[in-house]
């Protein structure tokens, strides 16, 4: 079940796509097999979480291959070089080795464990963002998924108390989010979807229902983060509400205007508003939302009538910019997902780790986004870098000589504190397994 | 008497592998406290009487509870509806009475292995089962409540009480995590609070439990608590609920089991009519009804036919009776409904038979002598004193609606299900039932074919300012309306 498809070569230029000898060199020289064995083994030595874990190949015909698994880290590197698939997904961890599922009853083949992960997508934003549109992206649009990751980490680190997330950028328009924690791992189906149920506040398809008040404090704090970001991000970036007299009443501007006073709670407010933009010349998205104060303090009569409308312009501010969430990739134990560094087959970008805090590129122009997508690296660029390496130190890996370093390292920080405590944990559970036994 | 060895292996065996392993346990623990997840099967002997006498009494409950229940009674109000009845049938008293517990105990276990056998009496004997475990938790004092929790600690190892210091310091999330679910919570219990008297219960009466969000996740889900570092914050009010659905998840579970094991039970050709008599006796429970000479001194030929009488009967006796005073006659499914009707309300058999023959003979129609010759043997016999001399008990309703329809000219039956919308409408509306609303929810129980539901329903409506509490209970017996109908009234009298 891959994630994102192919896309068709006019949007893409062929130029970017990766050829197999890219990828063959890639796989080779570059991919941090043992990094990402490590992640998922848990442990430098192979674990039954990885050799039991399912891997799935992508291959070049369009092919999807499902139930592979790996003995050890050679073995897993060597395989994925041979099959040189497009790219690799990972499944979740069986009560059996997925290899051997055809000799055993299906009931064996059950999912044990498996990261829960979260996928947001810039497509799902297409009905604010107006910079680009599909699956165009830009540093204005990414901001979304910024600020959408922030959301989601602050939560699943505080309120459910996880330490161990990884965000990885889907290598196009969207970002992926890996939390490692043993107790994420063992969540059973339901717990899963309570946990996005939970994150989703607005629902199946951006439920423009007004979200009941007073606001969990999920909510509260989400609308922190968002209120900060709401001028710069949809007022003055997007501005999805920008209206000339030169628009027609059915064009997509107006529809977006339609949308944002449909949140209005005062129907004579709302009349107010639409007929002053009707007559507006110019009027962008800071003036739109100006006049809503301005025209309210006019119309509005009672202090009821203002608190319903200030919950409603809190309302707008979360409906517009809370991350999006796709439920079933989250829910299912079984979905697969495309590993970390894997190389986008659109667009030859390397699905790199970010921190949604903090850049880690090295790269000054990145700072003011965070992760920025544009510059990342990508198949082509970290190629040519390599090659261009001649200071002949030989003790460096090769990924080291190119852009990807920052992002390794940064992966093999979290990997290591992640085997730390579970090593950690191991050894507390001897303990007393022993401590039973005497 | 019979074979007590059998009968002893037949359940036993049951209850135990219902459990899965070998218990050991001795009944002071068992019955240490008055609440119970019934754990753990039975193994003392009791006899065959008890075990049908302990299961029809705790059938009797649940009974109640069903149909309050049907009628979306609230919890609060079906606890004031079977608080009577527990304490006739089901007590549980405070102290260490071992007699109660131990009825409490078998009758659970007799039940299940009653209602395990398909999947429809499964959910109910689920439902009701847990509704009885809601009702006897809220009425524990606080400190047994603590006592249960503490003594099902293995089962509920991960509840943590918050500290006062950590409320005070997480008050306002608490608060605004809490306040919808509390708020509905107690409007279900009949409270409509503000927005500030919640705050004040909070702050004031609401003790935390925090717990893995694991544990409650369709709380989760719902953002219905405070989430913090993997735990959920759960106000006390809300604890039941989750209990309750330990509770629930456990009987499932167990009634499955039985279920597996029940086929062996057969084995014992006693015991399962007798099962099948108690799960029968579920949809149709008999109304037994027993006569104070007193109260029907004013049961006479001539009385029943005044508005002071029949204003208190049911739907289906009024409609009978009104066409046999149109028509001077009734046909024989008619005659037997209202005749056994008639006699459950005191009506004696010298009363009836001059009833029934002014009746016939009024219109001129029929003489004196052929009423005498044709039917006054039929009224005789329904009093038991012709033919076998069964003495005839007037029907319930779901023996009325066992019965064939009415056909044309023929007027025995149930409105609720025979009468056409219209004719039903018109008929509540002669009764004094003219709200939309009111009609319609009547309408809507006739529509799911609940038409006992339908005419208690009737019942509390045309009785609406005489019914001070909700201690009434489902109407399930023309006799039973009648009589409750002249309690109140009663009631009302004697007050005035
Ligand atoms: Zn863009």
């Amino acid at each position: 079940m891959p994630v994102e498809q192919f896309e068709d070569e006019s949007i893409n230029k062929g130029s970017k796509k990766p050829s197999e000898s890219d990828m063959l060199y890639y796989y080779k020289r570059l991919l941090p097999f043992r990094q990402i064995f490590q992640w998922l083994s848990h442990s430098p030595k192979p674990t039954k979480d990885f050799t039991f874990r399912e891997f799935a190949y992508e291959h070049r015909s369009g092919a999807y291959q499902r139930y592979n698994s790996y003995t050890s880290l050679e073995d897993f590197k060597q395989t994925v070089i041979n099959a040189n698939p497009t790219r690799f997904e990972i499944g979740a961890v069986y009560k059996i080795n997925p290899k051997d599922r055809k000799n055993l009853p299906k009931s064996v083949m059950k999912p044990v464990s498996k990261e829960l992960v979260f996928d947001i997508d810039l497509t799902d934003y297409d009905d604010i963002r107006t910079c680009c549109q599909g699956t165009d992206i830009c540093c204005k649009c990414w901001k979304f998924i910024q600020v959408g990751s922030k959301i989601i980490e602050f939560s699943l680190r505080q309120d459910f108390g996880f330490q161990h997330l990884i965000w990885v950028f889907s290598g196009r328009r969207g970002a992926h989010c890996w939390i490692s924690d043993i107790r994420a791992r063992n969540l059973d189906e339901n717990s899963r979807r309570s946990i996005v149920e939970y994150l989703d506040i607005l629902g199946k398809n951006g439920n423009k229902k007004s979200i009941k008040k007073p606001y969990h404090p999920h909510i509260e704090r989400s609308f922190e983060i968002l209120k900060n970001e709401f001028n710069n991000i949809v007022l003055t970036d997007q501005d999805p509400w920008f209206t000339d007299s030169t628009m027609s009443s059915d064009s997509k501007n107006w529809k977006c205007v339609d949308d944002l006073l449909s949140f209005i709670p005062n129907k004579e407010l709302s009349k107010e508003l639409k007929s002053k933009w009707q007559k507006d010349i110019h009027s962008t998205s800071k003036d739109k939302w100006e006049d809503i104060n301005t025209i309210a303090s006019k119309v509005l009569k009672s202090k009821s009538e203002v608190n319903y409308l200030n919950d409603a312009k809190k309302d707008i501010i979360i409906y517009f910019m809370y991350p999006r969430l796709d439920i079933e990739v989250s829910r299912q134990i079984i979905h697969l997902l495309k590993s970390p560094f894997c190389i986008h087959p659109g667009t030859g970008n390397v699905c790199v780790p970010f921190n949604p805090f903090k850049n880690i590129s090295d790269n000054k122009e990145d700072d003011e986004y965070g992760f920025n997508p544009l510059n990342s690296p990508n198949i082509r660029d970290i190629q040519n870098e390599l090659e261009n390496y001649n200071k002949g130190n030989n003790e460096l890996h090769d990924w080291e000589k190119t852009s990807l370093k920052p992002y390794i390292e940064y992966f093999s920080h979290f990997v290591n504190e992640l085997t730390k405590e579970e090593l950690k944990k191991r050894s507390r559970d001897n303990e007393n397994e022993n401590n039973l036994e005497f | 008497m019979f074979r007590q060895v059998k009968r002893r292996t037949a359940g036993r065996r049951n209850f135990e592998e219902s459990n899965n392993k070998k218990l050991d346990y001795d009944l002071p623990k068992l019955y240490s406290c008055r609440l119970s997840f019934y754990d753990l099967p039975p193994t003392r002997e009791i006899t065959l009487e008890e075990f049908e006498k302990w299961a029809i009494d705790r059938l009797k409950i649940l009974i109640e509870i069903e149909s309050c229940n049907a009628r979306s009674k609230s919890l609060k109000e079906i606890e004031s509806s079977i608080r009577g009845l527990l304490l006739k049938y089901l007590p549980l008293s405070e102290n260490q009475n071992i007699e109660e517990r131990m009825k409490d105990h078998y009758s659970h276990y007799i039940l299940r292995l009653v209602f395990c056998r398909t999947e429809e009496l499964r959910k109910k004997f689920i439902k009701n089962e847990t509704i009885l475990f809601k009702v006897r938790y809220n009425s524990l004092q606080p400190r047994e409540q603590q006592e249960f929790i503490e003594l099902n600690k293995y089962k509920l190892s991960s509840w943590e009480y918050v500290t006062p210091q950590e409320k005070s310091e997480l008050f306002d999330k608490l608060f605004a995590s809490s306040y919808l679910m509390l708020k509905s919570h107690f409007l279900s219990g009949g409270e409509n609070l503000t927005y500030d008297e919640v705050k004040q219960h909070v702050l004031i009466k609401e003790n935390f439990i925090k717990l893995p969000f694991e544990k409650i996740t369709n709380l989760v889900g719902t953002r219905s608590i405070y989430l913090h570092n993997g735990y959920g914050y759960l106000p006390t009010s809300l604890q039941l609920n989750l209990l309750s659905i330990e509770f629930q998840e456990n009987l499932s579970l167990q009634l499955m089991k039985t279920f597996q094991t029940i086929p062996r039970l057969e084995e014992d050709d006693r015991l399962l009519p007798l099962l099948n008599n108690l799960s029968k006796s579920f949809s149709s429970f008999k109304y037994d009804t027993e006569m104070d000479p007193a109260l029907i001194s004013d049961i006479n030929a001539t009385s029943i036919t005044s508005n002071s009488i029949s204003k208190h009967f049911p739907l289906c006796a009024k409609h009978l009776q009104n066409n046999l005073i149109a028509n001077s006659h009734l046909k024989y499914g008619g005659r037997q409904q209202l005749g056994l009707f008639l006699k459950g309300i005191g009506l004696n058999v010298d009363e009836a038979i001059k009833y029934w023959s002014h009746q016939f003979t009024k219109g001129g129609s029929m003489t004196v002598d052929t009423f005498n010759k044709e039917y006054k043997y039929n009224i005789r016999h329904q009093y038991g004193l012709e033919g076998a001399r069964i003495n005839y008990k007037p029907w319930d309703c779901s023996t009325i609606l066992s019965k064939p329809r009415p056909n044309k000219n023929e007027y025995h039956g149930c409105p609720y299900r025979d009468f056409s919308i219209d004719k039903l409408v018109s008929s509540l509306n002669s009764m004094g039932i003219n709200d939309q609303q009111e009609l319609n929810s009547i309408v809507d129980d006739v529509g799911r074919h609940d038409y006992t539901i339908a005419c208690t329903r009737v019942f509390e409506l045309t009785h609406k300012s005489q019914i001070k509490n909700s201690q009434d209970s489902h109407i399930n017996h023309p006799n039973l309306y009648f009589d409750r109908s002249r309690l109140l009234e009663r009631g009302q009298n004697k007050e005035a």
